[in-house]
């Protein structure tokens, strides 16, 4: 008991850790954020279709996310990743995802892939047609704890919103390999670690905003198929906010439980978001 | 667990099924006006240190702007998702509330006004992100004048990539062509938003005016103290706006030329740009108000507004004319100076309500005429004065004093120098001297050496213009401000302190009846002593 607690102890202390730099060093960028732009993971899994806008850099520097798999296992993953809008309404985004992981006695920490991405957005939404957007990922096997091979995933998104929420939906299907089944608890060594890659996922969230107090909350619960061979569905459910702290900086936060499976968990999210501009990549702007 | 996770399993993908089919149902909500795809999107601001600058050294008037955002996003919900709402809707309870508890503790952030303005952002959300790149420009514009590491050249040169950048989304963009006020009043839909809201929209002209007006003092001030402290007057006379309204809001759209005159004449295409967008938020109010634009047609009069805001053709005036617009319709009637702010309040010279022809209207049939301030108070609802029915050489007119008026203003080289290059006056002076004496006449001839020459030295628009607006706006002025040259008469003068002697003199008199000339003593005639206020 005492070790548990010391073990998750440590994890915290790693994480605040994390969370104390990045959101110290994110308070000298001039730049503006925009808490009503929901992005994967942050706080929850499912987003909204918008992207970035053109010309802006999002970069997200401390996208932590602590989880504790039943037995006590503590997984502690954190995605840096830097997002630019490239052309209307589309942006690309590459992501270093790194992995603190227990395996009984064995702790491991490493690279757990690269992923690129590039979104789009179809349309902004009108009276009579939701928000649509469509994203391409690719998960590259670098690094120590990566895939043996690199998964493509396909997602569609559509967001709706009334004068009281707004719904997000999200469709995902990826392609590649099956990894095998491992071990409750010992990650998806098969797969990226402390990285949800799913054969498909399919779901839906909810949020609330509160512009006057640049607030908003969310919720989601989606299903989806580990990409591990054998699995069965599992699902999801998970609640966050997210904030604008300043012009130059958003924070969120999320709480959430995988409710079935192989390793039902309790996770726990935060991260930082906030955008700059590069002026010699902007016209007129030099 | 097992059988935890067989309940779940079995249960789950109906729940999903459930959200999906009220995504569906909410996606599927018939159509207003046919499919809309719209494909707008957003763009990144121009990066540079100088931005945040504003919300740094002046927090109280940058909150502000965060809680005028409210105030225009909730206008534009309310009236598009509640078209028959009670008029209370909106001059009572939003309009305490935004006057009581937001502008008294303003957020701290620029809104998101999508998700205030839902419906209204979904009708016509190409036209919500033109206003968004406005106001982003218009932010940064603040940001540039209020950085006081930056010289003046480095600001100039930093507004004008600003511009440049601004320009380079054109389906966004407002035009930088000076549209004419037929465009924001002469429409079917217009002036309905004034005349049914006038307390909301007395708010949104103070929002604007206040927009406006802070880049005067940004511009006079000669250091961070003098800048800090006009700012800060102009905020404290826009909170006083909002005691006893509508009594002390604008009566008419403030233009960017009469508030922030500095700041107009140095920047010209970016005030062009602000009162284009000012003019744009009233057109919109003004559709979305008026009931003779059916709610399916919103969409379509908006957009075919905002295209003619863009572009450089439609109902275009030139710079010199939309200064002098400005000028004619009475800087009074926009809330008075954002600068040399004076206790009392500058007297409106139109009713409320009434739109900015009138003003021009009832300005240019004052021009001229020796008036107190008080006489100009009661000028609300005052119809045009004719002045081509009057025939001032046959009202007793003193003639030797004519001429010696006449001679007086063309030994003045400024004066000589407008005339002579404004055809129309130079023709009336040359019709005017040959009923004088020859004498006279000589003596004239002699102060106009081209009078011989029988058109007009210059034929360009622009000089016209800008020769018309110097006349016109010595007229005008004379009603409001005091003359810069020294030179103007004493009667001009008393015209001139309307603006100062109104301080004690907060309501303005009832609509002064239509003047008959006929009763009146011209120069040289004794006129009734001005009222002391």
């Amino acid at each position: 008991m005492k070790q548990k607690s010391t073990r998750l102890a440590r994890h915290f202390s790693a994480a605040g850790l994390i969370i104390f730099l990045t959101t110290w060093s994110a308070a000298g960028v001039a730049a503006q954020t925009d808490f009503y732009n929901t992005d994967r993971g942050r706080p929850v899994q499912i987003e909204d279709a918008y992207v970035t806008e053109r010309h802006a850099f999002e970069l997200k520097l401390a996208p932590v996310r602590l989880e504790r798999s039943n037995g006590g296992i503590y997984n502690l993953g954190l995605e840096p990743e830097i997002a630019y809008g490239i052309l209307p309404r589309t942006q690309i985004e590459v992501g270093f995802p790194i992995a603190f992981v227990e395996a009984g006695q064995q702790r491991n920490t490493g690279l757990a892939g690269l992923d690129f991405s590039a979104m789009h957005n179809l349309n902004v939404e009108t009276e009579t047609v939701p928000a649509l957007g469509v994203r391409a990922d690719l998960l590259a096997p670098v690094g120590s704890l990566a895939a043996e091979h690199a998964f493509a995933s396909f997602t569609g998104m559509a967001t709706r919103t009334t004068s009281w929420i707004r719904l997000h939906v999200n469709g995902q299907y990826t392609a590649g390999p099956s990894a095998p089944r491992t071990s409750v608890g010992a990650s998806r060594v098969g797969g990226p670690a402390g990285l949800e890659v799913s054969r498909w996922l399919v779901g839906g969230a909810i949020d609330k905003t509160y512009p006057l107090s640049a607030l908003l909350i969310t919720a989601e619960f989606y299903g989806s198929k580990p990409i591990e061979s054998g699995s069965r569905v599992e699902y999801t459910t998970g609640a966050g906010l997210r904030h604008q702290q300043s012009p130059t900086l958003a924070l969120d936060a999320g709480l959430g439980r995988r409710l079935n499976g192989d390793n039902p968990a309790w996770f726990l999210t935060f991260g930082t978001a906030y955008a700059f501009g590069i002026r010699s990549l902007i016209p007129f702007g030099r | 667990m097992r059988s935890n996770g067989d309940m779940i399993r079995r249960k789950m993908p109906r729940a999903i099924g459930l959200f999906a089919g009220l995504v569906l149902a909410l996606a599927a909500r018939p159509p207003v006006a046919g499919a809309q795809w719209s494909r707008a999107y957003e763009q990144f601001y121009m990066p540079g240190d100088f931005n945040w600058t504003f919300r740094r050294t002046y927090p109280g008037a940058d909150r502000l702007f965060n809680a005028f955002d409210y105030g225009h996003a909730i206008l534009y919900e309310k009236l598009y998702t509640r078209p028959g709402a009670d008029v209370s809707l909106l001059e009572d309870k939003e309009y305490n509330f935004i006057t009581k508890k937001l502008l008294v503790s303003p957020p701290n952030l620029p809104l998101e006004e999508a998700a205030i303005e839902v419906a209204y952002a979904k009708m016509a959300p190409e036209v919500k992100m033109m206003f968004d790149w406005a106001h982003l420009f218009h932010r940064q514009v603040y940001d540039v004048l209020a950085d006081e590491k930056l010289a003046q050249a480095e600001k100039d040169a930093t507004i004008a990539r600003l511009l440049s950048y601004y320009k380079t989304r054109p389906d966004l963009a407002f035009s930088s062509s000076p549209k004419s006020m037929d465009l924001m009043e002469g429409q079917p839909y217009s002036l309905a938003f004034r005349n049914k809201y006038p307390k909301f929209n007395g708010l949104i002209w103070g929002y604007h005016w206040l927009q406006v007006g802070l880049y005067e003092p940004l511009m006079t001030g000669k250091n961070l103290e003098e800048r800090q402290a006009g700012v800060t007057a102009a905020v404290a006379r826009f909170r006083q706006m909002l005691e006893n309204a509508p009594e002390h809001m604008p009566r008419i759209m403030p233009m960017t030329a009469a508030v922030a005159p500095t700041f107009a004449k140095r920047y010209p295409e970016a005030a062009i740009i602000f009162d284009n967008l000012h003019s744009m938020h009233d057109v919109v109010s003004d559709i979305l108000t008026n009931p003779k634009v059916p709610q399916n047609r919103k969409r379509a009069e908006i957009l075919r507004a905002a295209a003619l805001y863009r572009d450089r053709t439609s109902y275009v005036m030139t710079p010199a004319e939309w200064m002098e617009m400005a000028q004619m319709m009475g800087i009074e009637n926009m809330g008075g100076p954002a600068v040399g702010i004076l206790a009392g309040w500058p007297t409106p010279t139109i009713a409320r309500g009434q739109s900015a022809a009138e003003a021009m209207k009832n300005m240019e049939g004052m021009a001229g005429m020796k008036m107190d301030s008080s006489s100009s108070a009661g000028a609300a609802g005052m119809a045009g004065m004719d002045h081509a029915n009057t025939n001032m050489m046959g009202m007793n007119m003193d003639r030797s004093a004519m001429m010696q008026m006449h001679t007086r203003m063309m030994e003045d080289p400024v004066i000589r120098e407008r005339v002579m290059r404004d055809t129309t006056m130079r023709r009336l002076m040359n019709e005017m001297m040959q009923s004088m004496p020859a004498d006279h006449e000589m003596n004239m001839s002699t102060m106009m050496p081209s009078r011989a020459r029988p058109s007009a030295p210059s034929s360009s628009t622009k000089n016209r213009s800008r020769t018309a607006t110097s006349a016109k706006t010595r007229n005008s002025a004379s009603m409001t401000k005091s003359s810069t040259t020294g030179k103007a008469k004493p009667s001009t003068t008393k015209g001139a302190s309307t603006t100062k002697k109104a301080a004690a003199k907060p309501a303005p008199k009832p609509a002064m009846p239509p003047m008959d000339h006929s009763k009146m003593k011209m120069p040289g005639m004794e006129m009734p002593p001005a009222k002391k206020n």
